[in-house]
């Protein structure tokens, strides 16, 4: 089956979560593009669904799922790759994303993402599901890093040197979620300039960005408050190696005004610009 | 090890059994036990938050909890979760109704949020319907049950913070149906014969068979005015979305 590639896009954007729905209805809000969970649209009716056909008449879609279990070793639910296809057909998003993750096994859903060990079997796996998922739904998709808390024996990639082989192979792209490298690299006691370093930039076509906080032993991705130091400074390398990016401000707890979301949207911005600066005055 | 392995060996470890896989360290794993368990019954919560209000969150959590720890989630949607939950109180709470049928319509009313949209049938369409044949199509959100307990009543109090009444012995409405119209869910109480012509007219029997079915049960003349009132009531809160 044929799949159209993915549109170039620079645009800031943040995820579109029910406290804001008022306000994305009553007017245009300042953003580029807006992100909804795709699961929260998966439906047969009411009234999300015609919130997000009505911000879609606004504001350019991207539809990033938690569900996809692209790790599964049983394979992909076809069931719910048929059910996304009908909602990307109904609502032309920018890109459909997901998690390089697994959720469960053996029928179990833990609704959680889940990490895979880094080997030649995972990605053998991934690769296998991501291209019957790309063919199915007829396009590429955009594969998250996920935050992780364990490693496993036996791994012989790091995650971007995976995730690079996993593009490689499967013409799939990326949505960097900075604050994940940030997570993990913390976790895992790793460089997070050496994860910069290793990674395909060539495939980032979203970015990320999000709080997290201090668990009893590590961080964990909590996505509840503002984007704190340590992932500007990470965004701010980011942008300097991969240019203009489309990006998103992620908040799915202790949600705030929307105006908050909008000054921090509006930091993205002039952080973006500023460590872009270089490569537009080496381009001119 | 090999994958599959390992995640069958990750689930375990998940659900409070096993050793963790090779290399997982225990910090790791127990950030993911907490983020599974704390994530259904966070979900439970939400889905039931006028039983949770009605309990009292002690009760309810604690509730919650035994129930995550024997029911695994199968279905891709998170809003699946906690079909079963209000069954479930019934039976921990055998001498109070009131739970698990309170429950029972949190569920309820959640799942017709985002069931399947249908248009309520328009009153000036149905002038020429030869109403002893006519056969009803229903809302698909709509859902019914025989109640004990003053549940709807009670729903409403505790969506209005107001008191909740007292249930006189008898005086408890003893059905109730919930759907959705527009994008409104309903709920409304129903008397015993109304229960029973709904059973029957949404099993596809015709108008004229739940009519004589009525009449069998309260005589011809309440029939008549009972049939059409009840009619009526379905046709103007838009549970009828086709006269056929």
């Amino acid at each position: 089956m044929q799949r159209n590639g993915i549109t170039p896009f620079h645009g800031f954007g943040i995820g579109l979560r029910p406290p804001h729905y008022e306000d994305f209805l009553a007017a245009p809000a300042r953003v580029d593009f807006v992100e909804v969970i795709s699961e929260n649209f998966m439906v047969d009716g009411g009234r999300p669904l015609d919130i997000l056909h009505r911000v879609r008449d606004r504001h350019a879609v991207a539809l990033h799922g938690v569900s996809m279990n692209i790790g599964a070793v049983d394979g992909v639910d076809v069931a719910y790759i048929r059910r996304l296809r009908q909602l990307a057909d109904r609502i032309d998003p920018l890109w459909v994303s997901d998690h390089l993750c697994w959720t469960g096994v053996d029928g179990f859903n833990s609704h959680d993402l889940l990490p895979l060990p880094y080997t030649e079997e995972a990605l053998a796996l991934v690769c296998a599901n991501l291209d019957r998922v790309q063919d199915a739904l007829g396009r590429p998709l955009l594969m998250e890093n996920p935050s992780t808390y364990v490693a496993f024996d036996g791994a012989r990639m790091s995650e971007p040197e995976f995730l690079a082989a996993m593009c490689s192979r499967t013409g799939c792209q990326l949505l960097l979620d900075v604050n994940n490298i940030y997570v993990s690299a913390t976790n895992h006691d790793l460089s997070t300039d050496t994860w910069l370093d290793e990674l395909p930039w060539q495939h980032v076509r979203q970015v990320h960005l999000a709080g997290h906080s201090q668990g009893e032993h590590m961080l964990i991705d909590t996505h509840d408050a503002p984007v704190p130091r340590s992932v500007w400074e990470l965004y701010a390398k980011a942008c300097a190696r991969m240019g203009p990016v489309a990006t998103m401000i992620e908040r799915d707890d202790h949600i705030p005004p929307l105006v908050e979301l909008l000054a921090e949207l509006d930091m993205a911005r002039d952080i973006a610009f500023v460590a872009t600066a270089s490569r537009r005055e080496h381009a001119a | 090890m090999n994958l599959r392995d390992l995640q069958r060996s990750f689930v375990t470890n998940l659900l409070g059994a096993g050793a963790s896989p090779p290399g997982a360290s225990m910090e790791g794993m127990s950030v993911y036990a907490h983020a599974y368990h704390s994530q259904l019954l966070t979900c439970l919560r939400d889905t039931h938050a006028k039983t949770r209000e009605w309990i009292g969150e002690e009760a309810f959590d604690k509730a919650g909890k035994a129930y995550v720890s024997v029911h695994r989630p199968h279905s891709w949607s998170l809003d699946d979760y906690g079909d079963g939950f209000a069954s479930y109180l019934g039976e921990e709470w055998p001498d109070d109704p009131d739970v698990g049928e309170l429950a029972w319509l949190d569920w309820t009313l959640r799942r017709a949020f985002s069931g399947p949209d249908a248009t309520p049938v328009a009153m000036a369409s149905l002038t020429d319907v030869h109403w002893d044949d006519a056969v009803l199509t229903f809302a698909p959100t709509l859902r019914w049950r025989y109640v004990r307990s003053n549940v709807a009543a009670l729903w409403r109090a505790l969506d209005e913070e107001t008191s909740p009444p007292m249930a006189a012995p008898g005086s408890v409405p003893p059905a109730l149906r919930v759907w959705r119209h527009g994008f409104s869910t309903r709920f409304a109480s129903m008397s015993a014969i109304e229960a029973a012509c709904l059973d029957l007219a949404t099993m596809g029997a015709s108008f004229g068979e739940v009519c004589r079915d009525l009449a069998a049960r309260v005589g011809e003349e309440e029939a008549a005015s009972g049939a059409g009132s009840m009619l009526g009531d379905w046709l103007r809160e838009g549970v009828v979305t086709a006269v056929r």
